[in-house]
């Protein structure tokens, strides 16, 4: 009797130490943090932790943009590329609607920017430790500052009236704002882009490109000069485009100072950062989807016989059949723009049946699916091959940079920016400008210009970069129109064109947010700055 | 002395048996000697079996035979007794031989359920539970055992996610109660806890098989059942606990149900060894009508006319043409399927014992799929003192399966159906075929995606408990109990490289996942069961520690010198990248119940739990949740004043319950803020991926049941009666900020919005069960069951009525919205346009309201004849978003379950039906056939029959050639009724008499044949209409894109019991 007590007071002592001892310990056993990711708090410690917080801003918040929107709208749209591929070609016939899976992405990669970007300028210097020098940290806020005005100056030309958030948890609460008027946006852009100038280092850009990555005061202020173009605030355009150009920061490749270089040597893999880069996106496969350009792919040849991919799809953009003509046979970025049939490419590695070898660009009939007869070399470095093109990721995107400025376009600001919207001008600073790229392109120097010459030459310059949708949209709308419904916009089979209205040089809101916020609707408001 | 004491002892130990068997035979000699033989309902014989004479301790147990012998006096009645079985008394009367058939407990109200850390008999229950036994199940060949609750239980919903062996099924216990965390049940098995979602929402959240888990990725349906690894035959019972009175004692992971599996364990009366085998055939009942290459040169020739397109040559004169390739032929098998399943059971000494094991393979419909499951358990338990009890369960699973995307633009179904005929499978040179250069067509020839790519899962289960309980003092127990649960997966993904002209992959491609997770559960119980005069008490109290840890490798690589051999140090060095994930979780709880009954009349039930969950702010009181519930009976049919009527009513009893359980199914850490790394070619960096939500707490659902249960006619008829409303409030939900907030998904580099607890959503229902049961005298018995099952599901509030927009990839790769949730509606309802047919004179098109701002011409961009004419809902004279209203209700009205089985003589004949009545389909494999969009791609043979001025007395409309038109917006057109009636099962068995049997020393002998998804009623022109959620995703319901179809499959079987 003695034993079995003992053994019940035995047991139950156990169940009592089993259960106070298990539950005691319960603070700690429910505290879970992160196991593989770091915490926001306890982050920003060092110099070096701090450089790093912008690096993803260069490539993946721009992915979803740059991967098929940005050629979608700003290079269909403007008639230089033709596709016929359904997810991309809207904008061809002008009926994009606000369903447009591409619309929607596009839309969200800016927004993205945006609000990465506030988080580094509302928070960063809150959470930084001590042994973070001042100037790291406010080259770090400046990147953002610059990225932030990137991103408004496309979604103000892309979409009007957008709203203004300068910090995303001023609206936690009542997320469903009102757009904000044209010209606000524009107001904020200038002063990031004037809160980056300020704060980013300044630069000269050497031979040494692992060093160029990042943008500097003087990208701030070139990307400010174009800024003040689409304002028409000419003089300041010029004012800051010759501080940049002054400043020695940024060389013509192939220009007088770097005579080795050529205009087809800046869309090389092993040039990224070249010294004539503003800002470029640095892509990094990283075996993520989402983290490397497709322009490989998406630009050059694939028919079945011959590609110029990794991918076996490929060549769903093409030249339209309007761009064909633009450039003369002399114009040295006729051939390292658009593929014509015929024309031999060593330097880019093909498959050509079930071998590899150099490029031979073949007849116009077998030139892809797109029936556009040649198609787009900017951008297109071809199979994998070694330190040429770099590696390529399991979706056969690569790492080779993709421009949003580069010095030669800086060049053609400036030479707009003297002219002042006026008819002629023989300026010898504005010529020097002009004629700097014209020359490098191989062609003759003007002796008078106007803006007629300026304007062709972006076209010539920077097509297939993104950018003449947003020329055709800062023209007169009249002028604007006349020349996009004067373009041949089918392949090369069937003649088609197609007239804009006003209207389609607004992009409509993505239907998603339109239903999440009915207000995207209502006429924008003034926003009021601090 | 001592010694002769002892021997004295012994000698009374040893004889007296002897002792005793002489008094019997001394009385024999005036007494009557009865003989017979003992058995189930099935005819197989019972030892073991108390043989007593009532009123007397006199008795004998029946031999291995199920033979007994007994010698009684004149006028006794026997009293045939034994586990699991319903007590029979009989009078000798003038018999010298009485045979039994003892029929098992499950249809009597005495019989015991499995409540929360407890048992109740089942007349007792408070709250609202319902059982299955092995029984009721045995004849549905399903791979998991959440398929086989389908139409078995009044209140829960169970559909199929997809037809692929293995694949996960929803389960949804009275509604649709969270949006954003999962809506399956908790599943404890043998007392581990299991979470029925496949998602693991709370855990990794990623797919053991696949990148994602989203609508617009490409890894399509791909959530895996975890409970696949649960071999079914093992089962014994399943407890369904219904209403928050029943399953707030399991707290926070109570709130969509719990459903509790206990395994078989060894009974009394020597070892059983049990065989059953079966061999399948299944095979897809139902092919889509595609183009024949006749059909699509004819529709190619018409299409190019009409986008501007140069008609290709080789279609000029079609009837000269084949039938061409039919893909679903092709894509298709007719699968073999084979099951075998060894147990050995019995009782030794105080020592019980099952062991088992199992094998399933089984090929998929669709070429190259198949699963291979190994299963084995051994349950155990003994007495080691009178006073302890200890035991183990462990059951091990191990499957390997090949499979492939469905639901999913790049899936294989998709791929079936939308390739042109004109294409070959192979060359002539064996090799596989592409579409023609120049096409640049996205689908691949399906057949070589099936057949050369390795898609393959790996998974290896362990999981089991071992437990100690003690009787401290009379009706005081201690209870505990370490259970364990862990999985080792691997997922390997390769993509040969291949040249087949237009479409090549240069590099094989591999992408390899190692998963693994384990929790280990620790549970004390103090239980206490003491009468008082008529008061009887049962007293709980209980502590328990949950413990998760995840971890995982994702390593790619390509550039393979071979197909044949791909590991991933024979890859190019260059290309292989590895990442990983790890975390864990933990709850610790607290939790006490009483149970009272007074005088078998009145019942009542209170609980209370307090959880501390590591998912909220530890630096605040957030963790902490409490979880009352209380329940109360009245046993109507008890009180005197009813028993004048009990011969024609009776069992009736009153049940109201009310109760409180929560939700915490978020990912980790979402109170602070985290840093994702994102690279780019300056290096890695970090950006914030989440918008942090320091206050984020408890989801909360609280549960009214109304319950009524009785019986008629002799308790042959048994009704039970429950009326729920349960709501939920303040769910956890990720609040669905506009992008110009987030800037889209953090994979992108934008900023997750936060979670909150936002809104509140209610669900009202019934849940009917009717059985019915001949009383098994007579060579006829039959019983059947009705389960009806309703829910009226309510979004009642959210914050900002912000609607909650679904999008899915259709083909393409271009994901639309197909739902909304709104304030006052379902969860999760088909969101789009209404459509008045096709404009079909420019009279109405020039009046109609302007079709997003399109003017009315024949170009890109405008709207003309033939155009779908759609409805201007908010009367603003044009049509554009703020037009979509809801379409569809992916909820049915109802839906029900009726089992029927008969027997005669030796056969038994089991047939039972399922369906859902009134719950609506997305069909967007429709929405690809039809959209005549495209050229080089195939399209259902409706297609055809597109508007053209001539053909307008058509709903198809005009062809426009851009997959963004807005004929193919998302409406009413691909709404379809998704009601159906299914007869689920037929089996019929044959058992071998006896007689023929027992010479070989065979029990038992029973043959059976059986058909699955025999035949379904409906009208839907899909494959299938039981579409269930993709990925267990209640806001993407009811949604057709290219599901894997549910096979028909007959089967051959063998039950052999030695």
């Amino acid at each position: 009797m003695k034993t079995q007590q003992f053994f019940t007071n035995l047991k139950m002592f156990c169940v009592v130490i089993l259960l106070g001892s298990l539950y005691s310990c319960s603070e700690d056993f429910t505290n879970r943090p992160p196991e593989d990711a770091i915490s926001l708090d306890s982050y920003y410690s060092s110099n070096a932790q701090v450089e790093s917080a912008t690096n993803g801003m260069y490539s993946r918040t721009w992915f979803q943009f740059h991967n098929k929107f940005f050629f979608a709208i700003a290079e269909v749209g403007s008639g230089n590329m033709y596709t016929n591929s359904g997810d991309v070609n809207a904008m061809r016939n002008f009926s994009i609607t606000g369903s447009d899976p591409e619309l929607n992405v596009g839309w969200q990669s800016l927004w993205a920017n945006i609000a990465q970007a506030n988080a580094i300028i509302n928070f960063l210097e809150d959470r930084v430790g001590p042994n973070v020098s001042p100037e790291v940290l406010q080259n770090t806020i400046g990147e953002a500052y610059f990225m932030r005005a990137t991103a408004y100056f496309y979604l103000v030309r892309l979409w009007g009236a957008v709203p203004i958030i300068e910090n995303n948890l001023d609206y936690a609460s009542s997320p469903l704002i009102n757009t904000n008027r044209v010209e606000d946006v524009y107001e904020l852009i200038r002063r990031d882009y004037i809160q980056a100038s300020q704060r980013l280092y300044e630069k000269v850009r050497g031979s040494n490109y692992t060093v160029n990555g990042r943008v500097s005061k003087g990208s701030a202020k070139a990307m400010l000069a174009k800024v003040y173009l689409y304002l028409k605030d000419y003089n300041n355009a010029r004012i800051l485009a010759e501080e940049v150009i002054n400043s020695g920061e940024f060389k013509l490749y192939g220009g007088p100072t770097l005579p080795g270089k050529s205009f087809g040597d800046l869309f090389k893999f092993p040039n990224n950062n070249n010294e004539e880069s503003i800002f470029a996106l640095q892509w990094k496969g990283d075996g993520n989807y989402g983290s490397a350009s497709n322009c490989n792919t998406q630009f050059g040849i694939s028919n079945g016989t011959i590609s110029t991919s990794n991918a076996s799809y490929g060549g769903v953009f093409a030249p339209s059949q309007d761009i064909m003509n633009l450039y003369s046979t002399n114009d040295l970025r006729r051939r390292e723009t658009i593929m014509f049939p015929g024309t031999s490419y060593p330097e880019i590695r093909a498959k050509n049946g079930s071998g590899f070898g150099p490029l031979v660009v073949p007849p116009a009939d077998q030139i892809g699916g797109q029936g556009a007869g040649s198609a787009i070399k900017k951008y297109c470095i071809g199979i994998e091959n070694g330190t040429e093109t770099g590696p390529v990721d399991p979706w056969a995107m690569m790492n080779n940079n993709t421009y949003i400025m580069r010095y030669a376009e800086l060049l053609l600001i400036h030479a707009e920016a003297i002219l002042a919207g006026g008819g002629t001008s023989s300026s010898a600073v504005g010529l020097a400008s002009l004629n700097a790229v014209r020359n490098r392109a191989g062609l003759s120097s003007l002796s008078t210009y106007t803006f007629e010459d300026v304007f062709t030459e972006r076209r010539k310059e920077l097509a297939f970069e993104g950018d003449y949708w947003f020329d055709l949209g800062r023209i007169p709308r009249a002028q604007a129109i006349a020349i996009m419904s004067a373009q041949n916009r089918g392949d090369r089979f069937n003649a088609q064109f197609f007239t804009p209205t006003d209207s389609d040089f607004i992009l409509p809101y993505p239907t998603n947010e339109v239903a999440k916020n009915p207000k995207l609707l209502d006429p924008p408001v003034p926003y009021v700055f601090n | 002395m001592r010694d002769l004491l002892l021997g004295l002892t012994q000698i009374k130990k040893v004889h007296w048996n002897a002792f005793l068997l002489l008094l019997l035979s001394y009385s024999a000699m005036a007494q009557t000697t009865i003989s017979g033989v003992v058995s189930d309902p099935k005819g197989t014989t019972l030892p073991g079996v108390n043989v007593t004479i009532k009123g007397t301790k006199n008795g004998v147990v029946t031999d291995i035979n199920g033979k007994y012998q007994i010698v009684v006096p004149p006028k006794s009645v026997l009293v045939y007794s034994f586990i699991g079985y319903t007590t029979q008394e009989i009078a000798i009367s003038n018999k010298t031989e009485i045979n039994v058939t003892l029929s098992d407990q499950s249809s009597k109200l005495d019989e015991v359920v499995i409540i929360g850390y407890g048992t109740q008999l089942k007349k007792d229950l408070n709250g609202s539970v319902s059982s299955i036994k092995a029984k009721d199940i045995e004849n549905l060949r399903q791979v998991s055992v959440d398929q086989m609750l389908q139409g078995k239980v009044a209140g829960v919903s169970v559909t199929n996610g997809s037809g692929q062996p293995g694949a996960a099924a929803s389960v949804r216990v009275r509604g649709v109660t969270s949006i954003n965390g999962t809506n399956e049940p908790l599943y404890i098995i043998d007392g581990v806890p299991v979470s029925g979602d496949a998602t693991g929402i709370a855990t990794s959240g990623r797919p053991i098989a696949g990148n994602d888990f989203s609508s617009n990725g490409n890894s399509g349906n791909n959530a895996t059942s975890p409970l696949s690894m649960i071999n079914p035959a093992d089962i014994l019972t399943i407890d369904v606990l219904k209403d928050a009175s029943a399953t707030a004692i399991y707290g926070s992971r109570g709130a969509n149900g719990v459903i509790i599996i206990t395994t078989k364990s060894g009974n009394k009366g020597g070892g059983k060894i049990h065989y059953e085998g079966s061999t399948s055939i299944s095979n897809i009942y139902k092919k889509l009508d595609v183009l024949n290459l006749q059909q699509y040169a004819v529709h190619q020739n018409a299409l190019a006319g009409i986008f501007g397109i140069t008609p290709r040559p080789e279609f000029s004169q079609p009837q000269l043409l084949g039938p061409g390739t039919n893909w679903q032929d092709e894509i298709y098998q007719t699968a073999i399927i084979n099951s075998h399943q060894l147990s050995f059971a019995g009782s030794k000494d105080n020592t019980n014992y099952y062991m088992s094991l199992g094998f399933l393979d089984q090929q998929g419909n669709i070429i190259g799929t198949e699963y291979k499951r190994y299963t084995t358990r051994v349950n155990l338990d003994t007495k080691v003192k009178d006073w302890l009890k200890v035991g183990v369960n462990v059951n091990g699973g191990v499957s390997n399966e090949k499979f492939t995307i469905n639901q999913s633009y790049g899936g294989l179904i998709t791929n079936t159906l939308l390739q042109a005929p004109d294409m070959p499978v192979r060359n002539l040179d064996g090799s596989f075929a592409s579409p023609p250069s120049g096409q640049n067509v996205n689908y691949f020839n399906p057949v070589a995606e099936a057949l050369t790519k390795d898609n393959s899962l790996i998974r290896k289960n362990f999981l089991g408990n071992v437990f100690a309980e003690a009787s401290i003092i009379k009706g005081l127990k201690y209870r505990v109990e370490l259970a364990a649960n862990t999985e080792f997966s691997e997922n390997t993904d390769f993509t040969p490289a291949f040249d087949r002209g237009s479409q090549f992959n240069l590099t094989a491609d591999l992408i390899e996942r190692r998963q693994n997770w384990y929790s280990t559960n620790l549970k004390n119980l103090l239980t206490y069961d003491f009468n008082i005069k008529k008061h009887k008490f049962t007293l709980l109290a209980g502590q328990e520690a949950l413990d998760s840890h995840w971890e995982g490798i994702i390593a790619t690589a390509s550039g393979f010198q071979t197909n044949d051999i791909y590991t991933l140090n024979l890859s190019d060095v260059n290309t292989r990248t590895v990442t990983g994930y790890k975390g864990s979780q933990s709850l610790a709880s607290l939790f006490g119940r009483m149970i009272y009954d007074f005088d078998n009349r009145y019942g009542l039930s209170a609980s209370i739990r307090q959880d501390v969950s590591s998912k909220f702010d530890p630096a605040s009181e957030n963790q902490k949740g409490y979880f009352p519930a209380v329940a109360f009976s009245w046993k109507l049919s008890n009180e005197s004043f009813m028993s004048d009527v009990k011969k024609y009513i009776d069992n009736v009893k009153f049940r109201i319950g009310y109760g409180e359980t929560g939700n915490q199914q978020i990912p980790n850490n979402r109170y602070s803020a985290l840093l994702g790394q994102q690279n780019s070619g300056l290096g890695a960096g970090f950006l914030p991926s989440n918008f942090p939500n320091p206050d984020l707490t408890w989801e909360s659902m609280q549960q009214t049941d109304l319950g009524l249960d009785f019986t008629l006619f002799d308790a042959r008829l048994s009704v039970n009666l429950d009326y729920y409303i349960k709501k939920s409030k303040g769910f956890l939900y990720q609040i669905p900020w506009p992008d110009y907030l987030t800037g889209g998904p953090s994979q992108y580099g934008g900023i997750d919005a936060p979670y909150s607890n936002i809104g509140e959503v209610q669900n009202t229902g019934y849940d009917v069960t009717v059985n019915y049961a001949t009383k098994s005298e007579g060579s006829f018995s039959w019983n059947s069951s009705l389960v009806v099952s309703h829910y009226k599901n309510e979004v009642l509030s959210l914050v900002d009525g912000l609607p909650l927009t679904t999008q899915v990839n259709t083909n393409g790769f271009q994901p639309v919205v197909v739902t909304n949730t709104l304030v006052g509606q379902p969860i999760g309802m088909f969101y789009g346009y209404v459509t008045d047919g096709l404009f079909n004179d420019l009279a109405t098109l020039n009046s109609a309201p302007i079709q997003f701002g399109q003017s009315v011409g024949t170009a890109p961009g405008q709207t003309y004849l033939g155009d779908v004419r759609y409805v201007d809902i908010n009367g603003d004279g044009i049509i554009d978003p703020k037009d979509k209203t809801i379409i569809g209700n992916p909820h049915p009205d109802f839906t029900f379950g009726f089992t029927n089985n008969f027997k005669y003589k030796n056969f038994d004949l089991s047939i039972f039906l399922q369906g859902s009545v009134g719950n609506d389909i997305m069909n967007l494999t429709r929405r690809n056939g039809i959209s005549n969009s495209l050229l080089f791609q195939n399209q259902l043979t409706d297609a055809l029959n597109f508007w053209t001025p001539t053909n307008t007395n058509t709903d198809i409309p005009r062809p426009i050639g851009s997959t963004s038109n807005y004929n193919l917006e998302i409406s009413d057109r691909y709404v379809e009724d998704g009601s159906y009636v299914r007869i689920q099962n037929v089996t019929l068995g044959y058992t071998l008499p006896q007689k023929l049997i027992s010479r070989f020393k065979i029990k038992n002998i029973k043959v059976f044949g059986s058909a699955q998804n025999l035949f379904t009623f409906t009208k839907y022109s899909g494959y299938d209409p039981e579409i269930g959620s993709f990925n267990q995703n209640v806001l993407l319901s009811g949604i057709d894109n290219g599901r894997y179809p549910s096979p028909r499959i007959y089967s051959l079987g063998l039950n052999l019991e030695f």
